[in-house]
C-alpha cells in the first residue's frame, strides 16, 4: 500500500497528544475526584474523556421502540443493548458509545502526576543491590524425570548416531533413542535484580470514619499505587482495615466497608508487622505502609504502644511510612500531633493533615515528594 | 476487467473466476480494482472511510484507534471494504482463508454493481479518490496558512453540522454534491487569495439548497454566513463529503441484501470447491445472523431481495430505483413479517431492559420506515433568518424526541460560524421548546410557536416514492 498508510499514525500520535493535552489539563480535577478508580487493568488506566467526541443530533428517551428480529412471545426479554435496534439504516454510527475512553499507561500518568507535583524518582534504598533467585529451563542436562526429556535434542542425538553407526535407512527411517541419546532439561538460575515493592493500606474504619473521608482514602490510595506501580515492575497491595482488631480485606471491601465501634491503631500496626516478618521481607521487599484515620485512638497507652512499634520496629523495615489524617466530624486529631511529637525527628515517617478533597494533591506531594 | 495490483497468482485466477461468473449472472460494475492488505493496514483505511490520502485529521486517528482496539481484542474484524468510484475500489485482508477471498469478492461484486446501477448513487462523485486527494492538498494548505489549531477548531465545527444536509437535495435539479470544478464561487475566491489576485465578487449562481427554507445547513452557511474564504472552504470539504458517503446510509440495507443474496448465489452457483460448503455456510450464517435485539443489514436486507424473488419481481429493476425506506415500503407484507419473527420491542415498564411488545406486521413496517427515514436522521429545518438576525431551524418532530442539551452544544457551533445566536425549537413530551444558543451560552425555554413549527410535514416515504417515479 506504499507510505500513505502510516499517514495514520501521525493522525493517531496527534489524537493522543490531545487527549494527553486534556487529561493534563484536567488533572487537578482528577486529583480530587473518583473518576479514574476502578480504571486500571494491569498496566494501563482508561480515562474516560468528556467533550472529545462532537455533539450530534440524537434521539432521546420517549423513542424507547424499535424494530428486532426474533421468536418470543409478547413479553419476552430481547437481548441486545444500548439503542442499537433503532437505526438499521445508520450504519457506522454506534449510538451507545457516548463518552469514548482512552487508555493511559500508568507510566504516562504518573509521568502527569510527576510534573503536576514535582515528584522526584525513587532512588535505590540504600546501597544493596536487591538480587532474587530468578529460574528458567534453559539449560540441558543427561539426567533428569521423564516429564523433563527434551523430545527433540533427545531424537536428533539418536539420529546423529544411528547415521554414524551406518544403520540410517531412508527407506526404512526408523529412529530408536538409547540411554546415552537422552537429553532432559535443567533449571538455570539467574541472579535478577529485585524491583519489588509492597504498599500496606492500612485504614481506620471505625465509625467516626465516613463516606467522604473514605473516598478521600479511596482517591489518594490509587495516586500513590499509580505511583508507586510506575516505579515497581512488581507491586503487591495488601489493605487492612482495622476498628479496634485489623483484618485483611480485598480492595473492594477496603474502600466499602464501614465498621463501627472503637479504635485500636496499633491492632493494623502489628498485622502489618506480622506480614513483612512473615511474606514481605525487607531484604526482598520496599515496603510502603499507609495508614489513614481520623486521628482518634482508643487509648494514650495504645497510641504509646504504636509509638514503639513504628520506632522499634517498623520504622527500621520500610521505605516510608505515611500517616494521612483525614479530617472527619468526630476525629479529634490527636494522633498525628502524638506521632510527629514522639517521631518527628524520623526521616522516613511522613504525616499529613486532609481536610478536605482540595488537600489531597498536597498530601500525596507530601507523601512521595521525598522519593524514597 | 479486474484489476488485481498485489495479489497472489492464486487470488487473481479466483478474482477472474468471480468477475466471469458475476457477468454470466447479470451484474454489471465499472472496473473493479482488489488490493490486498494486512488487517492493521485495512483498519487505519477504514478510519479514512476507505480513502488513504484523505485529508489528515486526529479524528481518524481516534477512529483507528478504536478499530484497531476493537481488532486486537478480538471484537471486531473488517472482512472488506469496497469504495465507490471508478474504478471500484476493494480492500481485502490478507488473514482471510481462501474461501473467505471468494466471499469477499463475489459479494464485491454485488456492491459495484449496486454502485453503478442504482439512482440514489447516480449523483455522486465517481472520481472520489481524486477528489478525496485534492480536498487533502487544500485542508493541508490551510493547514500551514492558518496553523493546526484554528484549522481542528473549524473543522470540528464543520463536523458536527455534517447532518444537517438534505439526503433529497442531489436527486434535485444541478447535482449538488458535485461541485468539484463546477460553479463555486466559495472554491473560486479561495484560489484568488492563494494567488493574491483579488477576490471576484459573488457569481449570481449559488449552491443548490442554500435558499431558505432549507435542510441543507452547510449550502446556507457556505453561501450567506460571514466567513473567511478558507473557512467556506472547510465547510464545503465537509459537505461535499458528507453528500458523498450519503447514498450508503440511505441504502445500508439493500446494498448489504444486494451483495449477500449475489455472494450468496456465486458462491453455491460453483465459484465454491465442494471441500469448501461447510465453511461457507458457517461464515454466510455468522454474517446474516439475526440477534433478537437488533436488525441486521445483512439479513434484512437478503431475505428481502430473496422474498421479491419469490413473488416474481425484477430484482434488478428493484435495486435499481429504492432505498431502504421505499424498498421495504414496497416488499414488507404480513408474510414477510411472520416469516422473518418481526416485532416491536419496547423498554419493559418495569425496567430491566426490553420486551417484545408487538407482531403485527402493519405496526412494524411503520417504525422500520419512521427509523430509516431521512437517512435515520433527526430531520431538521433551517427556516429563516429572524428580525434580530438568528437563525431559526425546526425539528419536524416524527414522534421522537431530541436530547436536547446535546442539540444546545451542536447549534452552538452554529452560531459561532453565523455570528449571531440560533434557535432551534423542537418537542419534548409534546411541550414546544425553543433551545437557544449564543454569547450566553445555552439556554432551553418552553416555546409555543415550536409547537406550531415542528408538526411534520408530508412523511418522506411518500418523498421517496415520488422519486421512485421520477428516477
Amino acid at each position: 500500500m506504499g507510505y500513505e498508510i502510516y499517514r495514520i499514525e501521525k493522525d493517531r500520535a496527534r489524537f493522543r497528544d490531545i487527549v494527553r493535552g486534556r487529561l493534563r489539563e484536567d488533572l487537578k480535577k482528577y486529583l480530587s475526584s473518583t473518576d479514574l478508580l476502578g480504571q486500571r487493568a494491569g498496566r494501563t488506566i482508561s480515562i474516560p474523556v468528556p467533550q472529545i467526541e462532537l455533539p450530534r443530533l440524537r434521539f432521546g428517551e420517549n423513542q424507547g421502540q424499535g424494530v428486532g428480529q426474533g421468536p418470543g412471545e409478547e413479553g419476552a426479554v430481547v437481548d441486545g443493548d444500548g439503542q442499537n435496534g433503532e437505526g438499521a439504516g445508520a450504519a457506522g454510527e454506534d449510538p451507545g458509545q457516548h463518552m469514548l475512553e482512552v487508555e493511559v499507561e500508568i507510566d504516562e500518568l504518573a509521568e502527569m502526576l510527576a510534573a503536576e507535583l514535582e515528584l522526584p524518582n525513587i532512588e535505590p534504598r540504600g546501597t544493596k543491590q536487591l538480587l532474587s533467585e530468578g529460574g528458567r529451563y534453559t539449560g540441558l542436562r543427561n539426567q533428569g524425570p521423564r516429564s523433563l526429556r527434551h523430545f527433540r535434542r533427545t531424537f536428533k542425538r539418536a539420529l546423529t548416531r544411528t547415521i554414524a553407526e551406518g544403520k540410517w535407512d531412508p527407506a526404512e527411517p526408523r529412529v530408536v533413542p538409547i540411554k546415552d541419546d537422552e537429553r532432559f532439561r535443567m533449571r538455570r538460575t539467574a541472579p535478577l535484580p529485585e524491583s519489588s515493592a509492597v504498599i500496606l493500606h492500612m485504614m481506620d474504619v471505625s465509625g467516626s470514619m465516613g463516606k467522604e473521608q473514605k473516598e478521600i482514602v479511596r482517591i489518594q490510595a490509587f495516586w500513590i499505587d499509580t505511583w508507586l506501580r510506575s516505579q515497581y515492575k512488581n507491586i503487591e497491595v495488601v489493605y487492612i482495615v482495622h476498628d479496634a482488631v485489623a483484618k485483611i480485606v480485598d480492595s473492594e471491601e477496603f474502600f466499602h466497608l464501614r465498621e463501627s465501634g472503637g479504635t485500636k491503631i496499633s491492632s493494623a500496626y502489628e498485622l502489618a508487622l506480622e506480614l513483612i516478618q512473615t511474606k514481605y521481607r525487607p531484604d526482598q521487599w520496599n515496603i510502603y505502609p499507609f495508614h489513614y484515620s481520623d486521628g482518634d485512638n482508643w487509648s494514650a497507652r495504645d497510641t504509646s504502644h504504636c509509638i514503639s512499634l513504628l520506632r522499634d520496629e517498623l520504622l527500621p523495615r520500610v521505605n516510608q511510612f505515611c500517616y494521612g489524617q483525614v479530617k472527619s466530624a468526630y476525629g479529634s486529631g490527636q494522633f498525628k500531633k502524638d506521632l510527629e511529637q514522639a517521631l518527628g525527628s524520623a526521616e522516613n515517617l511522613i504525616s499529613a493533615a486532609v481536610d478536605g478533597r482540595d488537600e489531597i494533591a498536597e498530601s500525596i506531594r507530601a507523601f512521595l515528594g521525598r522519593g524514597r | 476487467m479486474v484489476r488485481t495490483p498485489n495479489l497472489s497468482a492464486r487470488l487473481k485466477r479466483e478474482a477472474q473466476r468471480a468477475e466471469d461468473a458475476a457477468h454470466a449472472a447479470g451484474l454489471d460494475f465499472f472496473e473493479v480494482l482488489f488490493e490486498i492488505l494486512d488487517a492493521r493496514d485495512l483498519n487505519a483505511v477504514a478510519a479514512y472511510g476507505g480513502f488513504p490520502r484523505r485529508y489528515a485529521s486526529w479524528r481518524f486517528g481516534m477512529d483507528f484507534e478504536r478499530l484497531h482496539k476493537g481488532y486486537s481484542y478480538g471484537l471486531s474484524k473488517i472482512y472488506e471494504l469496497v469504495i465507490n468510484n471508478d474504478p471500484t475500489i476493494a480492500y481485502l485482508v490478507r488473514s482471510n482463508s481462501l474461501m473467505e477471498q471468494k466471499l469477499v469478492m463475489a459479494h464485491v461484486f454485488g456492491h459495484a454493481d449496486f454502485f453503478k446501477h442504482n439512482v440514489w448513487f447516480a449523483p455522486t462523485e465517481r472520481r472520489m479518490v481524486q477528489a478525496m486527494e485534492s480536498n487533502a492538498e487544500r485542508i493541508k494548505q490551510i493547514s500551514a496558512d492558518q496553523g493546526q489549531d484554528n484549522l481542528d477548531r473549524m473543522l470540528d465545527r464543520a463536523l458536527c453540522l455534517e447532518g444537517l444536509l438534505d439526503p433529497y437535495l442531489p436527486l434535485q435539479g444541478p447535482r449538488a454534491s458535485e461541485s468539484v470544478g463546477r460553479i463555486d464561487h466559495a472554491r473560486a475566491s479561495f484560489e484568488a487569495v492563494l494567488d493574491g489576485r483579488p477576490v471576484r465578487p459573488p457569481e449570481p449562481t449559488r449552491l443548490a439548497g442554500s435558499a431558505l427554507p432549507t435542510y441543507d445547513c452547510l449550502a446556507f452557511l457556505i453561501e450567506h454566513a460571514p466567513l473567511e474564504a478558507w473557512q467556506r472552504e472547510v465547510l464545503r470539504v465537509v459537505r461535499d463529503e458528507a453528500y458523498y458517503f450519503m447514498p450508503q446510509r440511505q441504502t445500508k440495507i439493500m446494498n448489504e441484501g444486494w451483495a449477500s443474496f449475489w455472494h450468496s448465489r456465486l458462491l453455491t452457483g460453483g465459484l465454491l470447491d465442494g471441500s469448501e460448503i461447510i465453511d461457507f455456510a458457517d461464515c454466510h450464517s455468522g454474517a446474516t445472523a439475526a440477534q433478537s435485539g437488533q436488525l441486521n443489514p445483512y439479513k434484512l436486507g437478503i431475505e428481502l431481495f430473496r422474498h421479491a424473488d419469490r413473488l416474481g419481481h425484477d430484482l434488478f429493476r428493484l435495486r435499481k430505483i429504492h432505498n431502504d425506506t421505499s424498498f421495504i415500503d414496497e416488499l414488507v407484507d404480513e408474510e414477510f413479517a411472520l416469516e422473518n419473527e418481526l416485532f416491536i420491542y419496547r423498554d419493559n415498564p418495569k425496567g430491566g431492559g426490553r420486551q417484545v411488545a408487538d407482531r403485527d406486521w402493519k405496526t412494524v413496517k411503520q417504525q422500520l420506515l419512521s427509523s430509516l427515514s431521512w437517512a435515520g436522521q433527526p430531520r431538521i429545518q433551517l427556516q429563516e433568518v429572524d428580525s434580530e438576525g438568528a437563525l431559526v431551524l425546526a425539528h419536524m418532530h416524527d414522534g421522537r424526541d431530541l436530547v436536547l442539551q446535546e442539540a444546545g452544544q451542536l447549534i452552538s457551533n452554529l452560531a459561532h460560524l453565523w455570528g449571531a445566536p440560533v434557535h432551534l425549537l423542537s418537542l419534548d413530551q409534546g411541550q414546544g421548546k425553543r433551545v437557544t444558543a449564543g454569547e450566553a451560552g445555552i439556554s432551553v425555554a418552553d416555546c409555543e410557536l415550536a409547537v406550531e413549527r415542528c408538526g411534520a410535514p408530508a412523511s418522506p416515504v411518500e418523498r421517496g416514492d415520488s422519486k421512485r417515479q421520477a428516477g
